[in-house]
């Protein structure tokens, strides 16, 4: 029952977005909006994320301030650099990735996040980690371990990498992500072979691709994308995946056999990040500040169950709304966070860890011993 | 002229990527990358078997459907025309999906096999080569048919009755008149699923398994996600010249005539 009204009351929301969007499109470019000092534009990536983000964070900014927030995108790093070239800068907001964020500071299309503009009672509930120079981390997401519920029922699904690794014990087939811009999972592959979760940086990259050879018989699909992922565990094709686990809990909640355990999970987050040469800075921080509340970013994950990265949003949440989120207190100290600062190191040979682990993937996958 | 200047200009800018030095000049460092990667030579040696394989069971299903159809009485032919189109109407990546939804471990088809009791345990079809072939053949199917029924229905059918009445059995008015002068229409076909499959990598990369790499893919990943692009247009000039050289054999042992020709319109 309960299920039911979830999903009839999305895709309403996705359909009622998408026919205003549509209907109010043409008319939003061509006024003199941009002009007046009231509007932000706020780039997000689309779908049941922005119009949760319109109910919870755009239109009580709009009552509390006056400021108008718009919201377009998908916030691409070439479309900023398309936007920076031709001199017409409509962005002012992004919600993006750390490596897009880092590309686009390379390219010089970001402002550092003044961090002494921001309420500091909220901004000390979110992990240091978080307060990147050119992004602020509001959701969390993660690898970790999804499993179907019909093949391992939980309690008795694989509880740890190890478990993962183990083909004996746990029958059944694994997926893991090969492709579309994913670097090998050489994280949990350490985890698996017993190092502990705060011990593992710097990567060892020979034990970790180790690791990946005693994985390779037990995986029967290596995934292109993540939604390919979910649906192979929800129609049992594979039994257990490591996958973006937020996405494991929106299929639980659709009602798919899906569970996922958190437990050696590699955190990553989305960003708020700020346009350079964007019109009404002020207003931006005005906004930053507003969401960055832990009650907002609660309301947000009751709708979209992604972590919310302050910590004061689980006191805004119930036991049950809290457990299955990634980044409940429970949960995140199971957890690591992703260390982009490893992956972005450059070799001697004049590559980033991440472009050489990738080419190493690619050639791993194809040449077989 | 205008076309050659088409399809020949992108050529020279890619030649130019894949044999530049970054700071200008003539290099064969990207060709050298190429020559010592085992890994890539064999992407190349899967993606040409795929293609192969692809062809060949194209050729087997195909010429047969094809005759059918040309054979057949007008409104059988209107069903199995309808038949081979709608497929070919879907989205590839749909189909893809479907393939999963029927051969999967749950899918529909073991589902009943293992009901039924006539295996004991799902059958592997899916995430293999197996998989692989199936998906490719059910999309590349049209690509035979269309160009061998094209001959087959402008054949003379007082030919094969001919033979037949100068005592040829139906096997050997086959094999000696209608096979021959259908050729051209095989070849046609096999040139076109051969070339359409050699630069497949959704199909492999969604029904395959880590045995089924194609070296689209790997081009995808080079130019895509590692942005190194003079590598990217060396293993796409390197997939270029492959294709070009089995057809310039192809052409000398049939014919360039046929080869040319091969639309059906000799």
């Amino acid at each position: 029952m309960h299920r039911k009204q979830l999903i009839s009351r999305r895709k309403i929301l996705r359909g009622g977005a998408a026919s205003s969007l549509a209907a109010l499109g043409p008319f939003f470019h061509t006024t003199k909006a941009r002009a007046d000092k009231g509007e932000i534009v706020v780039a997000s990536w689309g779908g049941s994320r922005t119009s949760a983000m319109r109910e919870v964070m755009f239109k009580p900014f709009e009552a509390a301030t006056g400021i108008r927030v718009r919201d377009d995108g998908p916030p691409e790093a070439a479309k900023v650099k398309a936007q920076a070239d031709s001199g017409n800068i409509t962005w002012d907001v992004l919600d993006t990735d750390i490596p897009a964020i880092l590309t686009m500071a390379k390219n010089n299309l970001l402002l550092p996040i003044d961090y002494a503009k921001l309420d500091k009672g909220k901004l000390d509930k979110i992990p240091k980690v978080l307060h990147h120079e050119y992004g602020l981390g509001h959701l969390i997401y993660g690898f970790n371990i999804v499993y179907n519920t019909k093949t391992f029922p939980t309690g008795q699904h694989p509880q740890t990498w190890a478990d993962v690794w183990n083909g004996d014990k746990y029958k059944g087939g694994r997926s893991f992500p090969f492709r579309g811009g994913i670097s090998p999972q050489l994280e949990v592959a350490l985890i698996a072979d017993g190092v502990p979760i705060d011990n593992v940086y710097p990567l060892d990259i020979e034990r970790a691709w180790k690791a990946m050879d005693r994985l390779r018989p037990l995986v029967s699909k290596w995934y292109a994308n993540h939604a390919e992922a979910i649906q192979l565990l929800s129609k049992g094709e594979v039994d257990v995946s490591c996958t973006v686990g937020p996405r494991g809990i929106v299929a639980k909640r659709e009602g798919a056999p899906v569970d996922v355990e958190y437990a050696g999970g590699k955190l990553a987050p989305d960003n708020w990040a700020l346009v350079r040469g964007g019109k009404n800075p002020d207003a931006v921080y005005q906004f930053l500040n507003f969401v960055i509340d832990g009650k907002v970013q609660a309301e947000f994950a009751k709708r979209v169950p992604y972590g919310p990265s302050s910590s004061d949003a689980f006191n805004h949440l119930t036991e049950i709304e809290a457990k299955d989120l990634i980044t409940s207190p429970d949960n995140l100290k199971k957890q690591f966070w992703n260390d982009i600062a490893w992956w972005g190191a450059v070799g001697p040979d004049g590559k980033t860890n991440i472009e050489a682990q990738t080419e190493r993937y690619a050639k791993w996958m194809v040449q077989r011993s | 002229m205008f076309l050659g200047a088409l399809y020949l200009l992108p050529m020279i800018i890619l030649a130019g990527w894949a044999f530049r030095g970054p700071n200008g000049g003539f290099t064969l460092a990207q060709a050298g990358r190429l020559l010592s990667e085992g890994a890539y030579h064999t992407a190349f040696l899967t993606t040409f078997r795929t293609a192969i394989i692809t062809t060949l069971s194209c050729a087997l299903i195909g010429y047969p459907f094809a005759y059918l159809m040309a054979t057949t009485s007008s409104r059988a032919r209107t069903l199995l025309m309808a038949g081979m189109m709608i497929p070919f109407w879907t989205s590839v990546l749909a189909r893809s999906l479907a393939w999963i939804i029927l051969l999967g471990k749950r899918g529909i088809l073991n589902e009943w096999l293992v009901a039924s009791g006539l295996v004991s345990a799902p059958l592997p079809l899916l995430f293999n080569s197996l998989g692989v072939q199936i998906g490719m053949v059910h999309i590349l199917l049209p690509f035979m048919i269309l160009p061998i029924w094209a001959v087959l229905m402008r054949l003379d059918q007082s030919l094969p009755s001919a033979a037949r009445s100068l005592g040829a059995s139906p096997m050997r008015a086959f094999a000696h008149v209608v096979l021959p002068l259908s050729l051209p229409g095989l070849l046609a076909g096999c040139v076109l699923v051969f070339m359409l499959a050699v630069g497949f990598y959704i199909t492999p990369a969604l029904l395959g398994g880590d045995r089924d790499i194609t070296i689209a893919s790997l081009i995808e990943m080079v130019v895509r996600d590692l942005l190194d692009w003079p590598f990217g247009a060396m293993l796409s000039l390197s997939l270029v010249t492959l294709v070009g050289g089995v057809f310039a054999v192809g052409a000398l042992l049939i014919g360039a005539e046929r080869v040319t020709n091969a639309d059906g319109r000799t």
